[in-house]
């Protein structure tokens, strides 16, 4: 007989931290205070959920992950607004866009998520070399068992 | 909206801060010198509006599975996709 059995494997750790995006996302300026969860069942997809508001959230993926030789050129200025001192201060997240049913999903490589390891201050940067990449570079996937 | 003429090298100050200079006029291009303190974003619009669509697609709600990634094989050490933070580590 089949039933909805306890599971014998203990529970995934689930790892947060708080992200502050002091101009937040480009459309959502309003919303500064996210928790970048790490939950190891959804690697390599990370959530950034409005602080909060746990029905608000975004999905996220190291982008290097999928395009190796990506090589985002963030402003000088966007650079000094985080206080970068080396190119390993930065954390780089890229926002997924899940289809319907998760049966595709795409990743925004014009726009990603510079945070600053150290402090935990990000932006969304629209890089200078923005017109090599697509808004929608697309993620191989598989639908998500259920 | 506020129109106002402008030769070159001459400026438009916004709210005491934000400093707009036309650079050079080529033809139909206008190069303007934009000088803004950090905290005021400054971008071209079309792509400003591109990047906000995207996000407003991506926002989920409600939150179902996530997908699974089929990753390249071949891949020598990947390196951690667990975007975990310093300040989040003991």
């Amino acid at each position: 007989m089949k039933c909805n059995c306890i599971e014998t494997e203990p529970p995934a750790v689930v790892a947060a931290s708080n992200v502050r995006l002091p101009m937040g996302l480009l459309g959502f300026e309003q919303m500064k205070d996210y928790l970048l969860i790490a939950n190891p069942e959804e690697e390599p997809f990370g959530r950034l959920q409005v602080k909060g508001d746990a029905s608000l959230c975004f999905v996220v993926i190291n982008p290097f992950l999928i395009a190796p030789d990506y090589h985002p050129d963030i402003p000088q200025a966007d650079v000094d607004f985080l206080g970068l001192k080396n190119p390993e201060d930065a954390l780089l997240l890229n926002i997924v866009t899940v289809q319907k049913q998760g049966q595709a999903a795409t990743m925004n490589l014009k726009g990603p998520i510079v945070i600053n390891r150290n402090t935990g201050i990000g932006k969304q940067v629209v890089i200078a070399n923005a017109s090599e990449y697509s808004v929608q570079h697309p993620l191989l996937v598989s639908e998500a068992a259920g | 909206m506020l129109i106002l003429s402008r030769k070159t090298s001459e400026s438009i100050v916004i709210d005491g801060r934000i400093h707009v200079k036309i650079v050079r006029v080529e033809g139909e291009v206008v190069k303007i010198g934009i000088e803004a303190p950090s905290d005021v974003p400054v971008h071209r619009q079309e792509i400003y509006e591109e990047i906000q669509r995207n996000n407003q697609q991506a926002l989920v709600r409600p939150i179902g599975p996530l997908p699974k990634l089929v990753q390249p094989k071949n891949k020598t050490a990947a390196p951690s996709a667990s975007p975990a933070l310093k300040s989040a580590r003991p």
